[in-house]
């Protein structure tokens, strides 16, 4: 019997495999040619998905009856194509309209700006098939079962596991059998030396990004008989397929395929694994189906940096502009910086609770921004995944008040304890990438916390939370509460600013700007890195912590993808090389955000536009940009 | 300025973020001929032909190519009137095979120029003939040196832009390579080639400019330079 079982759970993993390679390939082969991680990848595939179930709906039947037994498949399957097609040419207007404008832009700008179209996709989505789960049709023909080894097998899902190897082999046809194809192997290797031999790159790009975005529409649309239809698809999806894509290398489409086998199928065989207990708390397995992957990922990252079968980038030999030195705010900025914070604190005096909640949020959020801003601007290593260690914060509160109800103190002592012990962990990992891949390790890193807390219901609460987490008597008044948390978030930001500007922050700078040189002179540049990562962990988590009592509560979201990416927005909009920009993008995005929420239902939309503008605009950020014009201001004055 | 000449750079200034690289350089190269662009280690050379393809943009200046103002065009517009570029680091794509890398560098044939197909370049070029499949990375540098340029010619250029292809040869590649430009000028490629080597320069060249800290120093035919023991002593002696 468990030999049946495990034989069923392996096919099952070939089937779930296919989707995921379809996606992931897809991701894989935009990223080779244009250098771009496309975040929106996952809106492709629930893009894919939703256009097949209005076009299998909206296809009259009758029309298709004089193919005779024919008919409903080739209507069906017609669907299905035409849905790929549809989602490739959305994918080709994105290209045009957004990433062509932003291919020499610097790489974390590209994934932001992916990262608007996701949101504008959402509440597109939202907008046109409405905020309920959809259920597609079933597949004609396909609907039964077959028995193999007395279990009841989909045919469906034959078809599924077929599928995916079939992809495989068109897709290495196309790329050794035709012209197009070498020429983007090429275009992988070396674009600009394809550019010179007198290849029009934006052609290629374009083609690349339709190709591309119909394999993930075509991933989606073949979930149809499968799944119901949700707005969750794009993330869940996207975070398996940053794993399966670094796992198999990025760029390369036969270990995009090795990759989703082996993701696939051990989270499969999870789901036989039996539950096991500790300390009183049982965890199942069959819950947690996205650690193994994740173990899989870094383990794999750590043997071979670039994956089973990619290969380290060459350099993308284009002549760029050097890192800007992080620079001092003149006196004069300072000065009105303290006058902001003073008005900062009468503000309880002059407003009522609203306003004084709202500006106790932007505190705190100031101080998870100069964390994050913390690695990313001296660090250099630009975190997808902050929102982990704000969210570990944040639990450790939580679960401070549900299993010991123990007083604020306590739990806002646990926050940066458990959040730096998260960062010491999943730092050590981190710090051994750079650039893109680094960026991903850290979102998927978050994507575990995620998943644990909003997986073990016993421990956590999953989805529902932890409710109750309420300050100390004393501090319950929200002015009161307010003073205490402006007073921690710029204790907090002040010793940052310190560090930055101690030796340990010029080490830090070293590592980032010129590793060898800065080992030469002595500076264990990982070590450096992997302090500075839990550091800023650590402070993270002291912001998550006073999030928690600000709220009374702790979910899960507090983790999750959008979290992260509203964070790198806060630094990047206040500008990462200046030290006062994360303050900066701190008030103006919270308070933007909250503006958004309450204007309109689809401020995710509005949301989205703003960040693709910005990051069109200023790509120094909004306090680089702001400090930059004051300077040449004063300047032109004297 | 010349009539015939089939590249004509005039005034060309060119920056790399601050630092000034070349200052005033001008050419003129006419169709058929082969000239050379000598100087020494970071005299400009290659920033001068990076500027002409189109893969750095000049500050100043004018690049007229067959006629047509060029300056600032993208590289593959650049690429597609006719104009080849060999870099001197070669940049084999590793991962395609010979053939591959002649594929990715194929053009439609172009009145007024030599055209060339694989079989046709592995006569000049017989060390590639033996390897079709092998993959670019697998090569050793001749090879590549080899492949480069004939993946170059397979856009059937008017004129290509050699920078340095005697880098890092052996001397009987060296020979081998300057028979191959000769075998080019006569098929009536027109060749603008870069070199510190003046005694390859010399087999192959009819003309030479030479440049030093981005300034064209000194034109004249080659013979002509031969007998001038004070410029090549001033310019290029290391
Ligand atoms: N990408 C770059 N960024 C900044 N400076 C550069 C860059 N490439 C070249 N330089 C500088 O420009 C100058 C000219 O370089 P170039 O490569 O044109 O010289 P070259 O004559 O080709 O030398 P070589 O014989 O060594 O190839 C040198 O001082 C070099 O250091
Ligand atoms: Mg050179």
């Amino acid at each position: 019997m468990v030999v049946n079982s495990l034989v069923i759970q392996l096919l099952n993993g070939l089937a779930s495999a296919s989707a995921l390679f379809l996606v992931a390939s897809g991701l894989s082969i935009i990223f080779g040619v244009t250098r771009i991680v496309n975040f929106a990848h996952g809106s492709f595939y629930m893009l894919g998905a939703y256009v097949a179930f209005s076009i299998t709906r909206a296809l009259p039947v009758e029309a298709f009856d004089v193919l005779g037994e024919l008919g409903p498949h080739v209507r069906f399957w017609g669907g299905i194509a035409t849905a790929a097609l549809v989602v490739g040419l959305v994918g080709i207007a994105i290209e045009i309209a957004v990433l062509r404008r932003i291919y020499h832009a610097p790489e974390l700008f590209q994934l932001l700006a992916t990262f608007g179209i996701v949101l504008i996709v959402q509440d597109a989505t939202l907008a046109i098939w409405g905020p309920e789960n959809l259920v597609g049709p079933r597949a004609p023909g396909l609907r039964g079962a077959v028995y193999i080894l007395d279990q009841r097998f989909p045919q469906y899902e034959l078809l599924l596991i077929a599928i995916g190897p079939a992809m495989l082999g068109l897709l290495w046809l196309l790329f050794h059998r035709t012209r197009w194809g070498t020429l983007v192997r090429a275009a992988t290797l070396d674009r600009e030396m394809v550019a010179a031999l007198g290849v029009d790159q934006r052609k290629l790009f374009t083609g690349v990004f339709l190709l591309g975005a119909a394999l993930a529409g075509l991933g989606g649309a073949l979930q149809l008989p499968r799944e119901t239809l949700n707005l969750q698809m794009d993330l869940s999806i996207i975070a398996d397929v940053f794993v399966v894509t670094v796992v198999g290398g990025m760029g390369s489409v036969v270990g995009a395929y090795l990759a989703a086998l082996l993701i696939a199928e051990l989270q499969a065989l999870m789901l036989l694994a039996p539950p096991f207990t500790i300390a009183g708390i049982e965890i199942a397995f069959a819950k947690l189906t996205l650690i193994p992957s994740f173990l899989v990922m870094a383990a794999v990252l750590i043997v071979r940096p670039y994956g089973l079968l990619g290969r380290p980038q060459a350099a993308a030999r284009v002549a760029g502009a050097a890192e800007p030195v992080l620079r001092l705010a003149t006196p004069e900025l300072t000065r009105i910086g303290l006058a902001a914070l003073a008005a900062l604190a009468l503000l309880p005096l002059a407003f009522g609770d609203y306003t004084v909640a709202v500006a106790t949020e932007i505190a705190i959020f100031v101080l998870f921004t100069a964390s994050l801003h913390f690695i990313m601007g001296p660090g250099g290593m630009a975190s997808f995944g902050h929102a982990a260690y704000f969210g570990l914060g944040a639990y450790a509160c939580g679960l401070a008040v549900k299993y010991w109800a123990a007083p604020m103190g306590v739990g806002l002592a646990f926050a940066p304890v458990l959040a730096g012990l998260g960062g010491l962990l999943f730092g050590w990992f981190t710090v051994r990438l750079s650039g893109v891949y680094l960026a991903m390790l850290t979102l998927a890193f978050a994507q575990i916390v995620w998943s644990i807390v909003f997986q073990s219901d016993a421990l956590t609460g999953g989805d529902n939370g932890i409710r109750g987490v309420w300050p100390d008597e004393w501090a319950r008044d929200k002015a009161v509460y307010y003073a205490l948390a402006v007073a921690l978030c710029i204790a907090g930001t002040l010793l940052l600013r310190r560090i930055i500007y101690a030796p340990f922050g010029y080490a830090l700078r070293a590592g980032r700007d010129s590793p060898l040189r800065a080992e030469a002179i002595g500076i264990d540049v990982r070590r450096v890195q992997w302090i500075a990562f839990a550091v800023s962990a650590l402070f993270a988590g002291i912001a998550g912590g006073l999030f928690a009592y600000l709220k009374g509560s702790v979910f899960p979201t507090y983790v999750s993808i959008p979290k992260s990416v509203d964070a790198l927005v806060r630094v990047l909009l206040g500008g990462v090389q200046t030290v006062s920009g994360p303050i900066v993008g701190a008030i103006v995005f919270t308070g933007l955000e909250e503006q958004l929420a309450r204007a309109t239902e689809y401020w995710r939309a509005v949301l989205g536009v703003v960040i693709i503008l910005l990051v069109l605009a200023f790509p120094e950020g909004l306090a680089g940009f702001a400090q930059r014009r004051w300077e040449r201001w004063r300047g032109g004055g004297e | 300025m010349d009539e015939a000449a089939l590249l004509d750079v005039a005034g060309l200034d060119t920056y790399y973020g601050r630092a000034h690289i070349l200052a005033g350089v001008e050419l003129a190269i006419r169709r058929g001929e082969v000239v050379v662009l000598l100087g020494r280690n970071g005299a400009g050379k290659s920033t001068t032909m990076k500027s002409v393809m189109g893969l750095v943009r000049p500050a100043a200046g004018r690049i007229e190519f067959d006629g047509a103002d060029i300056t600032g065009a993208p590289p593959h517009q650049v690429a597609r009137r006719g104009l080849g570029y060999v870099p001197e680091d070669r940049r084999i794509f590793s991962d395609l095979s010979v053939m591959e890398n002649l594929e990715v560098g194929r053009q439609r044939p172009r009145e007024g120029a030599p055209s060339w197909s694989p079989e046709k370049l592995f006569e000049i070029f017989p060390n590639l003939a033996a390897m079709r499949a092998r993959p670019g990375g697998r090569m050793s540098g001749g090879e590549q040196q080899m492949l480069t340029i004939a993946r170059t010619l397979m856009g059937n250029p008017r004129l290509i832009l050699l920078d340095e292809p005697s880098e890092g040869l052996a001397p009987v590649i060296v020979e081998q390579m300057a028979k191959a430009i000769i075998r080019l000028k006569s098929e009536g490629l027109t060749v603008l080639l870069s070199e510190q080597n003046l005694h390859f320069a010399r087999l192959v060249s009819d003309r030479a400019y030479i440049i030093e800290k981005g300034r064209i120093r000194y034109q004249g035919t080659i013979a002509a330079l031969m007998a001038d023991e004070a410029v090549r002593a001033q310019y290029l002696s290391v």
